[in-house]
């Protein structure tokens, strides 16, 4: 059988966009269009859009990849045209002269039709006969940014969803060391009803998943929506909010960076530890002959949480083969008041006691 | 006809099938002009019903009938739309896409905007995703107005009772051609001149080649017999339909080792093709 293959000329168009796009785009089906049916040269792109995702497909042909591309947008988006006539872009479009050896192409011609899409969408929300809705639109349109949706039912306006990005910081910079491939940034999600009497949008807050490693925003209280509010009232606050959260979140990194320190003394270096967010760290300890492995697991609410930690035997095994293991400890004395070395010192002292029950509990799983 | 409504599409089922033929047969995408005829007519609103009568105003339909096609790969831009011709009008323009969903595209639609001055039916034509041993195509078809595609339902005319219509308003695309005809009787001048004779003779053999491209060896002359008494009449016309055949026949044969010349040569560019495509 032959395998699947992706003609060259294509495979270093769709490459280079994976893997340069700013925005984080997969692809979610290839198939093909040729009477060969091994060379593919159709696929999906799921791009992200307003917190949501919008799938259009791509239509190269492999026998003659040498031409442009075409794009067939989705089912709801049937009105979508981003190239009008007589508008500059009619004639000086990504697909008009394209060359297929320039494998940044495919790239600038997905951005080209995003930002084409997102002007389409605005369009379309502005057309839509709302006084409320015109109203919170006029004010929100001076922050940079903002995506908005409209989502029909039957062609009537039902919804418009909007993302709007807060925070004018560089989270990346701000975490010294981070090594998110994408630019982090935190969304309110705002969806307002169209054409109900009482208009109070729902708010969500939104970010990647990466960033839970450093704030967790389901921790966060959005501020209340009072009655007869508008965006423009309520986004300086909820930004003042966050943007002190956002410093605490920075500073925390810091507290537990030094706790991670002050365990060194007591049981050496360790011999894993997370050094951009501080949120883990592996320590080899012994007592006597028996020796043993301390992860540590810190929290963002370190240190009002205590950290949890687990025992991992270097000398006992299961049937299976792998290390035993302790449970989770998270029992045990402690302060967020104390000093980090007070802390370190504490838990040494706790784990010198806990680790011969450990022992103990190895030797008699490997008895049985 | 750009700005005008088309109410009824109608594709006859041998030349959807040819189109259907080409899509399938050739190597990738394809799309190319459609041409027909478009007709006026207007439907007699008034019915033996009593309640319909009053409310019906007579409006005037406006039918695009598809006659034929002219396809190129899709990877070469579609070129000026041809010059009107007596036969057929150009009615629109089609996009063959194979395994892709039955929506207009990017492309569809910038197609649509540079040809915003030509006819305006739009026929998608695309196969499913999933191959399937029956229902091998699906199609739609749209009139463009501006930048949006306006879906239409198009019939297909086959033979039988629900189309006899089509056969009231056939009109062909290639007539037989015009020529004088004299009836040479006996009793014409003898002082016919060397020089009238000339005239004559090269008359002759324009109206022979003329002739030549409808049928196969008739000579002009017998065309006078047609004229003549019923049983020659007869004869002769029956010969000439003959003829006609064995010239359908001799093109068709002609056609049919060109297209095996054109299907060589496409083989031999597709092994070229792979080979720039860095499929070898």
């Amino acid at each position: 059988m032959a395998i699947d293959t992706v003609p060259p000329l294509i495979a270093a168009q769709l490459n280079y966009l994976v893997s340069h796009c700013p925005f984080s785009v997969k692809v979610e089906q290839m198939w093909s269009g040729c009477k060969n049916p091994n060379l593919l040269d159709r696929f999906t792109l799921v791009i992200p859009y307003c917190l949501d995702f919008i799938r259009w497909d791509v239509i190269f042909n492999a026998v003659y990849p040498l031409a442009a591309p075409d794009v067939i947008f989705g089912p709801e988006d049937e009105s979508f045209q981003p190239y009008d006539a007589g508008s500059e872009k009619f004639d000086k479009n990504s697909l008009v002269n394209w060359n297929s050896k320039d494998p940044t192409r495919l790239l600038s011609l997905i951005s080209e039709l995003r930002d084409a899409y997102i002007a389409y969408q605005s369009r379309r929300i502005g057309k839509v006969n709302d006084d409320r809705l015109t109203f919170e639109v006029s004010t929100m349109l001076t922050r940079q940014g903002i995506e908005m949706y409209m989502n029909s039912v039957n062609d009537k306006p039902e919804e418009v969803k909007f993302a709007v990005p807060l925070l004018d910081m560089d989270l990346n910079k701000l975490v010294a060391g981070s090594t998110w491939r994408h630019q982090q940034k935190i969304y309110l999600q705002v969806i307002y009803p169209v054409g109900k009497k009482s208009p109070a949008p729902r708010l969500k807050l939104v970010s990647a998943a990466e960033l839970r490693a450093f704030f967790s925003i389901e921790e966060f209280k959005l501020p209340p929506w009072m009655d007869g509010m508008c965006m423009a009232e309520y986004l300086p606050t909820l930004e003042e909010m966050l943007g002190f959260q956002i410093k605490d979140a920075v500073s925390s990194i810091e507290t537990r960076r030094k706790f991670i320190m002050a365990l060194e003394p007591l049981f050496g270096r360790p011999v894993e530890a997370d050094p951009v967010f501080c949120r883990r760290a592996t320590f080899l300890a012994s007592s006597g002959v028996f020796t043993f492995l301390v992860h540590f697991s810190i929290s963002l609410q370190f240190p009002k949480q205590q950290p949890a930690f687990l025992l991992q035997s270097s000398q006992h095994f299961n049937s299976q083969g792998a290390p035993i293991k302790s449970s989770n400890l998270t029992e045990y004395p402690w302060s967020p008041r104390w000093e980090a070395s007070q802390m370190a010192g504490r838990i040494f002292e706790f784990l010198a006691d806990e680790c011969l029950n450990f022992k103990k509990y190895c030797n008699q799983l490997n008895q049985q | 006809m750009a700005d005008f409504p088309i109410d009824k599409i109608q594709i006859s089922g041998a030349t959807l099938a040819s189109l259907l033929h080409r899509c399938s047969s050739s190597s990738g995408d394809i799309h190319g002009y459609l041409f027909g005829l478009t007709t006026l007519s207007t439907p007699n609103p008034l019915s033996d019903h009593p309640t319909t009568t009053t409310s019906t105003t007579p409006t005037t339909l406006l039918t695009a009938s598809i006659t034929s096609f002219l396809s190129l790969p899709s990877h070469f831009p579609l070129p000026p739309p041809p010059p009107p011709s007596t036969s057929a009008v150009l009615l629109g323009w089609f996009s063959s896409r194979r395994k892709t969903p039955l929506r207009p595209s990017l492309k569809d639609s910038t197609t649509a905007l540079s040809l915003s001055t030509t006819p305006s039916l739009f026929l998608l034509l695309t196969t499913p995703f999933q191959d399937q041993l029956i229902h091998t195509h699906e199609y739609k078809a749209f009139q463009c107005k501006g930048i949006t595609f306006e879906p239409k339902t198009i019939n297909i005319v086959n033979l039988g009772p629900s189309f006899r219509s089509q056969y009231d308003s056939f009109s062909p695309n290639v007539a037989f051609p015009m020529m004088d005809c004299e009836l040479r009787g006996s009793n014409s001048m003898v002082e016919d001149e060397n020089g009238e004779n000339l005239a004559n003779k090269k008359r002759n053999l324009k109206d022979q080649k003329q002739l030549d491209m409808c049928a196969d060896g008739f000579e002009v002359g017998r065309l006078s017999k047609l004229m003549g008494s019923e049983s020659a009449y007869t004869g002769e016309l029956e010969d000439l339909y003959d003829k006609m055949l064995g010239k359908i026949d001799g093109l068709s044969k002609l056609v049919e080792q060109t297209n095996s010349k054109v299907l060589e040569q496409e083989n031999h560019n597709m092994r070229l093709r792979y080979k720039v495509a860095g499929l070898e």
